[in-house]
């Protein structure tokens, strides 16, 4: 070992000193075949890099994780969970619990959309998603999940980080620690905003928790500069830095030449090597002029912004972002996590319904359909599907009666609903033309194989090869995981 | 060393913990903590664990060294056969103790002062002058910081400001600038409202004690949490984790839902611990101000009862005036504006300071059940105030407190028993956390665990007499400092002189050599704004809300929320005032490791990061920086490149370039265009591994 780190410090809090790059993996390998770790010099090689990739503990041929956010919590009922017993019964009155234990009589509201059967699966699936409906065969619909939270804030972090208290890892991190990078000149968890703002409780959401900050979800962004501080403000050139850079790694190497061994010291002036080698790959990886013109409209990208809703966007912004995770997926980015809704929580610019579900529905479909469909003709298209997991679902699901306790009476929305809600996943290792489990006849609450959410970790950390029983982190004394402490089971009705 | 990873045990609903193992470890016991199971029966070995033993002075073994830190590390050291490495050089050895004790690089002038007169007396005449300026509380205070978890933000949805959240900070600092024996430091953070009780109203010493509660309002804080109940539950566990962690080194959270799995603590220590911490009032209102939770008393005027009555009244006066103005008022302009009056009148808030802190209501204590696999909705029986079993004491007894008392007393006797001479831990684990601050590695490697599930310490001779020193010299964490940093071992090289010592013991366990180390975020920041002279030396009051480019706040989910940027002027003060916004960390800070403010750190990790590179070279913060650095040099050196130069490695590492990188800094300056080359080489400079690495 060497002077700068020290065996003296638990195995764990050693274990990540040794990170470095987007990529800690990365560094020393890179070194190595730089010839950088002088054999005279006796320097050990870290082979304990927190990002160094790691084998699946399960076989799979998946590699990476694309997981679309629809923020607010889209309307099951109105999308893929179609239930002719609500249609028939619209406007009678029910008994709901819009809060936990605060029940209500409340009114049934039927979906205005229009339902039908498609493709060879005959998966159930709305007008509301006229093209992602083609693509119903290759889906694992999953319709009875259910978690523990009626609220954003916590809901949110559950879905991200399996906790509804902040503080905890989410689950790119657990992905990132579990599996490695695969591209040390990118970050491996990716995350992109709506334009309209972030989620609630923002940076939380994609923190690596008690874990080192190399886990962490790096922002995005496909417009302006994509990862903060990339390039150099005011009008420094590329050249200039590079001279900056290496007069900065001049004086570090003498200054290593009489610290012998110190890894440390070398990580460091290898990642300003790989921060120099960044400024040429991120904005490579999000140049879509490479794209044939095709692609781009198939995503949408050219579509303008629609006039009729001033919150309205068009598929245009998350188009681009869909095309933007192929192309980092073809990367060998591990985890690549896309919002759509931003802002507060509330209003029609997320998928928070309360104040009308159709207005909202108009508003957010269209945004997300085509770049989906795109996304997934072009994974499969280029053979990249299996080994791409796509996740589709929000922080929860809402409920089959009209909104009346958040608008002040005003009917037409939808409330919160944690107790019944769907997602889907395709690709790598999904069975495809699923539809696995059930909620109640009027599409209020799981009760056919009804999963905890704990139990959609599981199986996404299943799919991508880990075994949540295993996939575990020292800290405060304990070996936490992303599933917590209660049993949680992958949901083999969904696997392949 | 290594513990490995055992399979997972499934323990119940709501627990926070994890814990697991049987196969691997039972298999093998020999490696890692062993595994409790079953019914809890406290053992001979239990009680017999060393961190539960009474602290004895050691022998000092005769060494033939002056110091005992150095004999009882010299002890070590024979056992393998090597001996303590020379000391380092003058100049690292200011800047070591510039950057321990400020968290700020020596003038240049320090060191040549030291240089000239490298002696004992000198070291000892430094490390006292570092000790009396308020630059000492300003780094110090922010490793206490990080181990409560502060932030002025209640993270999750709203992320709403901590009322005040400032002068808790302050205090924190104020407490090391003015040595407040450490015992004391405990009992106000645990129980100064119930001290205050008993202090003349207003004074210094009972605003103190009123700030330092705010210790129990820095927990994050779910306004609209799913269950109120399981929210208020989770709350106090919060604060038992740091209050176990912080002060005794313990995981008490791992027996919320069933008993430790690893250490002798029961699920009934717990809960028994938990009722001295039951009657807090929860930390405030729910969002919509319904589900009863707690009344929202988090802060309080910081001024006598009288006072705050007679402004009441005061108060009570004029509005009775404007009342009555009302009542006359002869037309409609009339009496808008008396309304217009009355209403500014009644919405006035009492012109007071207020500090964030603790509120009970009144000294009746709210009952305390175990909970069932540690579920709110399933009490068990009621338990007794009681110290965790393993520690053997009696059964604590709360003075009675009158009726009029506003709390339990409960506190009080908790926090008298952690600030004990006698208790085993509190000693040891402050101590062992000064250690590590100088060191970079505690004698116990695991500053924030002591049981099992931690690493045994180094050297426990050393330890026990540190701890025992400690209490002796009336807890002073600056006779401490002076301690440690008078041993030779402390003035040691970091460097390898002696390679066979890289063989008999190349992790450097034994403390052959010193250990160097990457500053702190906040360090690497402060080192910038004193080298270019833009350092505002300003002490305490309301954080600071640095500038950031809009990108940053695009990441909130309402851009901007809760932010308002600080004036220019204090832009440029020392990172521990800057504003700790939990949605909204500081990207310069955080990618530099800073504490993750949601549970207790006594041990950052220490990353090397490639977007830790680009924001070194490419953040605005550092520009600023470089540009200023560079107009001081052009200032105080004049045009002459070469004096600028030297200037610069002066004043960042406090040395004269050798030739070489002289002649690679006047490359860099002329290759630059436009003349930019004198702020491209002092960025370059801030950036060396040499002005952020410490020998």
């Amino acid at each position: 070992m060497n002077p700068l780190s020290s065996h003296h410090r638990p195995r764990r809090q050693f274990l990540w000193e040794m990170g470095a790059g987007f990529a800690g993996l990365a560094l020393t390998s890179l070194l190595e075949a730089d010839g950088f770790f002088g054999k005279a010099q006796g320097a050990e090689l870290p082979s304990d890099d927190p990002l160094r990739p790691k084998i699946p503990t399960i076989p799979t041929k998946a590699k990476s994780c694309i997981f679309l956010f629809m923020f607010g919590g889209p309307s099951q009922v109105d999308l893929f969970d179609y239930k002719p017993e609500l249609q028939k019964r619209d406007g009678q009155t029910v008994d709901n619990e819009f809060r936990r234990q605060q029940k209500s009589k409340a009114t049934l509201q039927a979906s205005r959309r229009t339902f039908k059967q498609h493709g060879q699966s005959g998966l159930w699936c709305s007008d509301a998603f006229p093209h992602i409906s083609q693509h119903m065969d290759k889906l694992a619909v999953v319709k009875s999940l259910y978690s523990d939270s009626f609220s954003h804030g916590s809901a949110l972090l559950q879905m991200n980080s399996g906790r509804i208290l902040q503080g905890h890892p989410s689950l790119g991190a657990w992905m990132n620690y579990g599996l490695g990078t695969m591209n040390q000149n990118l970050p491996g968890y990716v995350v992109m905003l709506d334009p309209r703002g972030g989620p609630t409780t923002g940076a939380p959401n994609w923190a690596s928790g008690y874990m080192p900050a190399v886990h962490q979800g790096t922002v995005l962004r496909t417009s302006g500069e994509p990862i903060l501080s990339l390039k150099p403000p005011g009008t420094m050139t590329r050249e200039m830095q590079r001279r900056e850079i290496d007069f900065i790694n001049e004086l570090n190497a003498s200054h290593l030449s009489t610290h012998p061994g110190a890894s440390e010291l070398q990580a460091r002036i290898a990642s300003y090597e790989l921060a120099f080698r960044l400024q040429e790959t991120a904005p490579e990886a999000l140049d879509l002029t490479q794209e044939d013109p095709r692609t781009i409209e198939m995503y949408g990208i050219n579509e303008p912004k629609p006039d009729w809703h001033s919150l309205a966007l068009g598929p245009s912004t998350f188009g681009r972002q869909c095309l933007t995770a192929r192309r980092l997926v073809e990367r060998g980015v591990r985890f690549v996590q896309i919002y759509s809704g931003g802002g507060g929580a509330g209003g029609q610019n997320t998928w928070d319904g309360h104040h009308g579900i159709e207005e909202n529905l108009k508003i957010h479909c269209p945004e997300v359909d085509k770049p989906i469909a795109a996304l997934l003709a072009d994974l499969e298209q280029r053979g990249l599907l299996d080994e791409t997991l796509v996740v589709w679902g929000g922080e929860f699901g809402r409920m089959p009666v009209t909104e009346m306790v958040n608008t002040g009476g005003k009917t037409g929305g939808r409330d919160h609903n944690p107790k019944g809600f769907t997602y889907w996943m395709a690709g790598a290792g999904v069975k495809p033309g699923t539809s696995y489990g059930a909620t109640d006849e009027i599409g209020e609450a799981a009760v056919e194989n009804p999963h905890h959410l704990r139990d959609l970790h599981a199986t996404i950390l299943h799919l991508m090869g880990l075994d949540h029983k295993r996939l575990t982190y020292f800290h405060g004394g304990l070996e936490n995981k992303l599933t917590g402490v209660i049993e949680a089971n992958v949901m083999q009705g969904v696997l392949a | 060393m290594f513990r490995p990873k055992p399979p997972l045990f499934q323990c119940l609903r709501g627990c926070l913990c994890l814990a697991l193992v049987l196969v691997t470890v039972m298999a093998n016991p020999a490696i890692g903590p062993r595994l409790r199971s079953g019914k809890f029966i406290l053992s001979d070995e239990d009680r017999a664990y060393w961190a539960f033993q009474p602290v004895r002075a050691p022998s000092i073994p005769a060494t033939g060294d002056a110091h005992p830190v150095d004999a009882l590390l010299a002890a070590k050291l024979l056992e393998k056969g090597l001996k303590r490495s020379e000391s380092a050089t003058p100049r690292e050895l200011v800047r070591r103790v510039f950057f321990d004790l400020w968290g700020l690089p020596p003038a240049p002038e320090d060191v040549a002062a030291f240089a000239a007169e490298p002696t004992d007396e000198a070291w000892a005449k430094l490390i006292d002058r570092l000790l009396a300026s308020p630059h000492y509380g300003e780094r110090w205070a922010r490793h206490w910081l990080d181990l409560v978890r502060y932030a002025e933000s209640n993270g999750y949805e709203r992320d709403g400001d901590k009322p005040s959240a400032w002068r808790y900070r302050d205090y924190v600092i104020q407490a090391f600038n003015r040595d407040k024996p450490y015992d004391q430091f405990i009992r106000e953070q645990l129980a100064g409202d119930e001290m205050a009780e008993s202090m003349p109203p207003a004074s210094e010493e009972w605003k103190d004690a009123i700030i330092a509660t705010g210790y129990f309002r820095l927990h994050v804080w779910d306004d609209e949490p799913d269950s109120t109940v399981v929210a208020e539950y989770d709350d106090l566990d919060d604060i038992m984790v740091t209050t176990g962690a912080t002060f005794m080194g313990l995981t008490l959270g791992c027996a919320r839902c069933h008993h430790h799995k690893f250490d002798p603590l029961s699920q009934t220590d717990y809960y028994s611990l938990l009722s001295f911490l039951r009657s807090i009032d929860p930390y405030g209102l729910h969002k919509t101000g319904a589900f009863s939770r707690g009344t929202g008393k988090i802060t309080r005027a910081l001024v006598a009862p009288e006072e705050i009555a007679r402004w009441e009244k005061e108060k009570q006066q004029r509005m009775s005036a404007a009342e009555t103005e009302l009542a006359g008022a002869a037309d409609p302009a009339a009496k808008a504006a008396a309304e217009g009056k009355l209403k500014l009148i009644r919405e006035e808030m009492p012109p007071f300071d207020t500090a964030l802190c603790i509120a009970e209501n009144g000294p009746q204590p709210v009952v305390t059940h175990l909970l069932a696999r540690g579920d709110a909705q399933s009490p068990r029986e009621e338990v007794a105030l009681a110290f965790p079993e393993v520690f053997g004491q009696p059964t604590p007894t709360v003075s009675p407190r009158s009726a009029g008392s506003a709390s339990t007393g409960r506190r009080t006797v908790l926090a008298d028993w952690i600030a004990s001479p006698a208790h085993p831990l509190t000693a040891r684990v402050m101590v062992n956390r000064i250690w590590q601050r100088h060191f970079h590695v505690g004698i116990v490697p695991t500053p924030d665990d002591f049981g099992h599930t931690g690493l045994p310490p180094s050297n426990q001779p050393l330890l026990d007499f540190l701890a025992d020193e400690f209490v002796k010299q009336g807890w002073s964490v600056k006779q401490m400092h002076r301690l440690i940093m008078t041993s030779r071992a402390y003035r040691m090289s970091s460097r390898t002189q002696d390679p066979r010592a890289v063989v008999a013991d190349q992790d450097n366990e034994s403390l052959w050599r010193q250990n160097a180390h990457r500053v702190d975020a906040e360090v690497v920041r402060d080192c910038m704004l004193k080298a270019s002279g833009l350092l505002n030396p300003k002490a305490g009051g309301p954080s600071v809300y640095p500038k950031l480019p809009p990108e940053v706040h695009s990441t909130q989910d309402a851009a901007g929320k809760g932010w308002k940027d600080s004036p220019v002027e204090e832009q440029n003060r020392r990172s521990i005032y800057l504003v700790v916004k939990r949605a909204l960390k500081i990207p310069l800070l955080e990618s530099l490791d800073f504490a993750n403010c949601t549970s207790p750190v006594g041990l950052r990790p220490n990353t090397t990061t490639a977007p830790q590179a680009l924001m070194l070279l490419n953040d605005a913060f550092v520009h600023q920086q470089a540009a200023a650095l560079a107009a001081r040099l052009r200032r105080e050196s004049g045009d002459k490149p070469e004096s600028q130069i030297q200037h610069a490695f002066q004043l960042v590492l406090q040395r004269l370039p050798q030739e070489k990188e002289l002649q690679a800094a006047q490359q860099l300056i002329l290759a630059q265009p436009d003349n930019t080359g004198l702020e491209s080489f002092c960025r370059g400079v801030l950036n060396l591994n040499e002005s952020i690495y410490v020998d």
